[in-house]
């Protein structure tokens, strides 16, 4: 089982790790855990906690095709240098606080959507892109 | 010879990051001539927004103003509807609504307290750094800041802009299996809150004893949280509807957030101003351990905000443990009522300082105007004058990333919304 969580908010692109998430639940992919948080910020820390395997899917805004999905290396998260504050607690923030008190899970991935360069509007979802991913981990990763 | 330092500090724009700001200040011979606490943040226009729209739906429209304290947007909205309307939802409604805001307070002070304003005390340059060397602390603060999101969850139905409270109480009760649930983890939390305050108390405060006002919401006969007259340690007693008539807010030319006074002068709002005026009300539980920590209130020691908010923290844990270990699942979690039009006035003591409403409504209960007026924006000018303060008392023969750190940490004690902008403050030093 993989717990996939969904990081976003209603406000543009910012939508589509939710997106993301309905994407799977139409698809009915077998053996995943899905779970929507609202920008989370170091409370995603709690979500770790259960279980061993972890896919954080979030939009971003560099790098990747509008809609485009791919997983990213820990290295492609830069942290933000406002480490400690309530409202820039980000992703990269929460894996690192999660790294140093050794509560990450056996596996993680994360996995990025293009959010292009208007934020105020949704591109679509590669949806193909998407569940050949989680293919891939559900192969790679018996189950 | 008199020698002049220009200090600008300037905030990058991030992702998800609330709130943008620098400060300036000028130097001459040790004595500060000008100082500036710039706030570029754009108007958010959220008191035009809501006009037209029915008095319900701007409950949850306001709760969009913060993710960190939607439910006191929340509360000071419906408490000004319910005050016009009339309406008297209930001592199930009004204690359910304060362990709702418990939560919020559990949440939002954990957050600062461990995230934020601790590793200044330690010389970390944050949370993260901290951990290495302090871990059980920061997963204290993690635990009990979980704690209070599912608080807020178990009547709001999600913790960030929760929407369960409506005029007249709330949309749902909760279930009588899920209060006991929270029952069980407030209980556990209880030792861990306590254990907070005497962590706390500790630390190595700066010795900064500063003259200010302290303002703040006071009842009767509980420490106030969602209700309440307004008082000053300088003898101001008014009910909320007679804001107007005692504090001024008011354009400054180098912030977008508006700056408030009280008869002229600068006063603060928040956990240490609720401390200094409520102290005695808080439960006989909280206020042995205080006593057992040598902790006295009250105090003008703005460095002491964190002691503040690690004994609200021990307040809120005991108090929702106290109120949900009488749940009773009601009939009907809401009361009928009539709107009506009028002038609406709300105040409520959200994590940051009280946090003021008013609406005028018409007949059909539709929003014709409104005003809010937010903890950060009323703290504003005493966040200045303290900077004044403290920097002068601090001295200027410091590298200029001391100064730094220190003008972050003295900003952190009001923990503003633009807390995140005044954390990785840029120093740029000129000096001529």
């Amino acid at each position: 089982m993989i717990r996939v969580i969904g990081i976003g908010s209603s406000f543009g692109a910012d939508q589509l790790g939710w997106l993301a998430l309905e994407a799977l639940e139409e698809a009915a992919v077998p053996d995943l855990e899905l779970i929507r948080l609202d920008r989370p910020g170091s409370g995603l820390l709690r979500y770790f906690e259960g279980v061993g395997k972890i896919l954080l899917i979030d939009a971003v805004e560099a790098g990747l095709e509008p809609g485009e999905i791919k997983l990213l290396d820990r290295d492609d998260l830069a942290q933000s240098s406002c480490l400690t504050s309530s409202h820039g607690f980000g992703v990269a923030e929460a894996l690192a606080l999660a790294e140093t008190l050794e509560t990450l899970p056996a596996e993680l991935w994360v996995a990025g959507i293009g959010a292009g360069n208007d934020r105020s509007s949704v591109p679509d979802l590669n949806k193909q892109q998407l569940l050949d991913l989680l293919a891939r981990l559900t192969k790679d990763v018996p189950c | 010879m008199a020698s002049k330092r220009e200090i600008h500090i300037n905030v990058p724009v991030l992702t998800r990051v609330e709130g943008e700001g620098a400060l300036e200040f000028d130097v001459v011979q040790g004595v500060i001539q000008k100082l500036n606490l710039r706030i570029f943040e754009p108007p958010r226009l959220f008191e035009k927004f809501v006009e037209g729209y029915e008095y319900d739906q701007v409950i949850d429209m306001v709760a969009r103003i913060c993710g960190i304290c939607p439910v006191a947007y929340q509360m000071s909205a419906v408490q000004a509807f319910e005050r016009l309307f009339g309406v008297d939802p209930g001592p199930w409604v009004r204690d359910m609504r304060r362990v709702m805001y418990c939560g919020e307070w559990l949440q939002s002070h954990a957050l600062h307290v461990h995230l934020l304003a601790a590793p200044d005390f330690f010389g970390f340059e944050s949370a993260i750094a901290m951990a290495e060397k302090h871990p059980e602390v920061v997963r204290r603060g993690l635990k009990l800041q979980g704690l209070g999101s599912d608080l807020i969850t178990l009547f709001g139905g999600r913790s960030v802009h929760p929407v369960g409270v409506r005029v007249g109480g709330f949309y749902k009760a909760p279930a009588q299996v899920a209060v006991a649930d929270m029952v069980k983890q407030l209980e556990e939390a209880l030792p861990q809150a306590e254990a907070l305050v005497r962590w706390c108390a500790e630390l190595d405060f700066p010795h900064d004893e500063q003259a200010f006002t302290s303002v703040a919401l006071s009842e009767p006969n509980e420490y106030a949280i969602g209700s309440g007259r307004l008082v000053s340690g300088q003898g101001l007693d008014i009910d909320i509807s007679h804001f107007e008539s005692h504090f001024e807010e008011f354009q400054v030319p180098h912030s977008t957030a508006l700056h408030t006074q009280l008869e002229g002068r600068p006063y603060l709002t928040g956990p240490l101003a609720r401390l200094n005026l409520n102290f005695h009300q808080l439960p006989k539980p909280v206020r042995a351990v205080m006593e057992d920590c040598g902790i006295h209130f009250p105090s003008h020691n703005m460095f002491h905000s964190i002691l503040a908010r690690a004994i609200e923290i021990h307040l809120v844990t005991y108090e929702a443990l106290q109120l949900l270990k009488a749940y009773q699942r009601p009939a009907t979690p809401a009361v009928q009522f009539r709107p009506r039009a009028g002038t609406a006035f709300g105040c409520t003591e959200a994590p940051r300082g009280f946090l003021w409403h008013r609406y005028d409504v018409d007949d059909r209960g539709d929003i014709r105007r409104a005003r809010i007026v937010p903890p950060t924006s009323q703290n504003q000018a005493r966040i200045e004058q303290d900077l004044c303060a403290s920097m002068e008392s601090f001295g200027f023969d410091h590298d200029d990333d001391e100064l730094r750190q220190r003008a972050e940490q003295v900003i952190r004690n009001y923990d503003p919304c633009i807390s995140c902008a005044t954390h990785f403050l840029k120093l740029k030093v000129s000096r001529r």
